[in-house]
């Protein structure tokens, strides 16, 4: 079956969460590297983090947003290159909630002409 | 892609170093900007390090990342107060300025610098204690509470007493220097002796938990043991009893979790090395006059480690050392402590003369160790009444199942032995 390609935005609730300890954090650094070693055939673009803020450009011109809802913040990006849906939301599932806490991931597959 | 591993504790150490380097460039007065400013930093790190790999020099890396942290948030409040007497920007100097910082002497510096900041007199002793760990060691209050049984609340508000004195008295660079360095040692020793003895006398059951404090403990006693300022007997002997103790740690537990009593213990279990470098220590410690009650302890922890059993332990020898260390620290449980060396050595109706007569002062009375000392002795002096009585009182106050479990094995009821 010919692989897709998956576009997985993260979302997170800004100021949810406890931060983690430094000790958690090395914990997360371990699990993620274990995670990315273990999906590296499925993982096509690391992608990376959204920085906060941005423009909203339309054919009114350029505003500072708002973006969704200001409750909800797209912290970050990757692609997953997966032979189904259920693949890739088993990628996403296995890895640790390592950009934020409290995140949810959307899956969305890309689709090819 | 593949991904380098980062050292042991590399985050937490790294958080240390940091707030120590940083609070010394900014003043101690802004230790909380300080220490959000390393927090995320080492957020930003996780973030930006899982994605593009470790960079060549994580430490100057992290360095930077905080210090630019910190004079955003600092450059923010000059402006929101308009107050111009403390630039933030001057004080703290230039990123470029980062690796040069990182040579081992001057990150030692700064640790012990902040050691001694923070081990001063007029902040109450528990409170040196959650500051050092969270500054020093890079625990959180969560962690901090777990280790010290204490409260999360508790925690906070004892870190906040630190926190609030520092803000309000910030040591000026000439207030560490030569002479109050010396001064402030004896009280630097004492926070490190606090911070082993929390790992390694308490009941909880968490062994790794423990050992992590024991492992701080070791780690900033030998930082200052390398330091002209802590190059003293009592920091050495401090260390001895420091690495004695450890040494034993892994075999004061069963499969199970349960502790072991020191006559159930497999000493071939017991840390061969650590117990050398104990010794080395100990050797060292054994110059000047001076006789601390780290010497006294260390002794003693020496003569467990170099019995080839329980049996034949040089009781004689641990008994003395109880009795220098009464006369140096005098404190009830080391007349208990001596009241067993001495059951083992001249049998249990010694032991109980030794505690004849006297009245142990509240907090002991009501432990389980008391209760435990004395439903021993009266048992094997074949008083069973006694026996049973303290024995209760020793099932009702045990702190924890493997206390209790323990003082069963212990205290069971039979022919005296």
């Amino acid at each position: 079956m010919p692989k897709q390609s998956y576009l997985c935005i993260q979302r997170s609730q800004p100021g949810k969460g406890a931060k983690p300890s430094p000790a958690q954090m090395q914990e997360m650094y371990a699990k993620f590297n274990a995670w990315k070693e273990k999906f590296k055939d499925k993982i096509v673009d690391m992608g990376g983090q959204l920085k906060a803020g941005g423009k909203i450009v339309s054919s009114e011109g350029a505003t500072d947003g708002p973006f969704v809802e200001a409750k909800e913040v797209i912290g970050g990006f990757m692609i997953v290159s997966a032979e189904s849906m259920e693949e890739a939301i088993e990628v996403v599932r296995q890895s640790p909630g390592v950009w934020r806490p409290e995140s949810s991931v959307e899956i969305r597959e890309i689709s090819t002409p | 892609m593949s991904t380098p591993r980062l050292v042991e504790h590399f985050f937490r150490h790294e958080y240390g170093r940091l707030v120590a380097t940083l609070s010394r460039r900014a003043g101690v007065q802004h230790i909380e900007a300080v220490e959000d400013a390393v927090q995320s930093a080492l957020m930003t790190a996780l973030e930006t390090w899982t994605i593009a790999g470790l960079p060549d020099n994580p430490s100057g890396w992290l360095f930077r990342v905080a210090h630019n942290h910190l004079m955003g948030e600092l450059r923010q409040r000059t402006a929101r107060r308009r107050i111009l007497e403390q630039n933030a920007e001057e004080d703290i100097g230039t990123p470029e300025n980062g690796p040069e910082i990182f040579l081992a002497g001057e990150v030692r510096d700064d640790l012990l610098r902040m050691l001694f900041v923070c081990c001063n007199e007029a902040i109450p002793l528990e409170s040196q204690l959650v500051f050092a760990l969270k500054s020093l060691c890079g625990f959180d209050i969560r962690e901090i509470a777990l280790r010290l049984f204490t409260s999360e609340a508790n925690a906070y508000k004892r870190l906040g007493r630190a926190r609030s004195h520092l803000r309000k008295h910030p040591p000026r660079p000439a207030d560490l220097a030569g002479e109050q360095y010396s001064s402030r040692l004896p009280a630097v020793n004492k926070i490190l002796y606090l911070l082993f003895t929390e790992g390694y006398l308490s009941s909880h059951a968490e062994m790794a938990i423990r050992r992590e404090l024991c492992n701080e403990a070791i780690r900033l006693a030998a930082i200052l043991a390398e330091h002209p300022v802590g190059q003293t007997p009592e920091t050495f002997a401090l260390l001895a009893l420091m690495h004695l103790h450890a040494a034993r740690m892994a075999a004061r537990q069963d499969g199970s979790g349960g502790l072991l009593l020191l006559e159930e213990q497999n000493r071939e279990l017991w840390d061969r090395q650590g117990i050398q470098v104990g010794l080395e220590w100990l050797a060292k410690s054994a110059q000047g006059d001076g006789f601390s009650r780290y010497h006294a302890e260390a002794g003693i922890a020496a003569e467990h480690c170099l019995a080839p059993s329980f049996q034949e332990t040089r009781w004689d020898r641990v008994v003395e050392c109880y009795s220098l260390l009464e006369r140096i620290a005098p404190s009830a449980i080391h007349k208990l402590n001596r009241a067993v060396a001495v059951a083992e050595w001249q049998g249990p109706a010694a032991g109980l003369d030794v505690l004849e007569g006297f009245e142990p002062p509240t907090w002991l009375a009501g432990s389980y160790l008391w209760a435990a000392v004395l439903a021993d002795l009266h048992r094997r002096c074949g008083n069973a009444q006694a026996a049973m009585r303290y024995r209760d009182v020793a099932f009702e106050s045990a702190p924890t199942p493997a206390v209790k479990e323990l003082l069963r094995r212990r205290l069971r009821t039979g022919s005296p032995g």
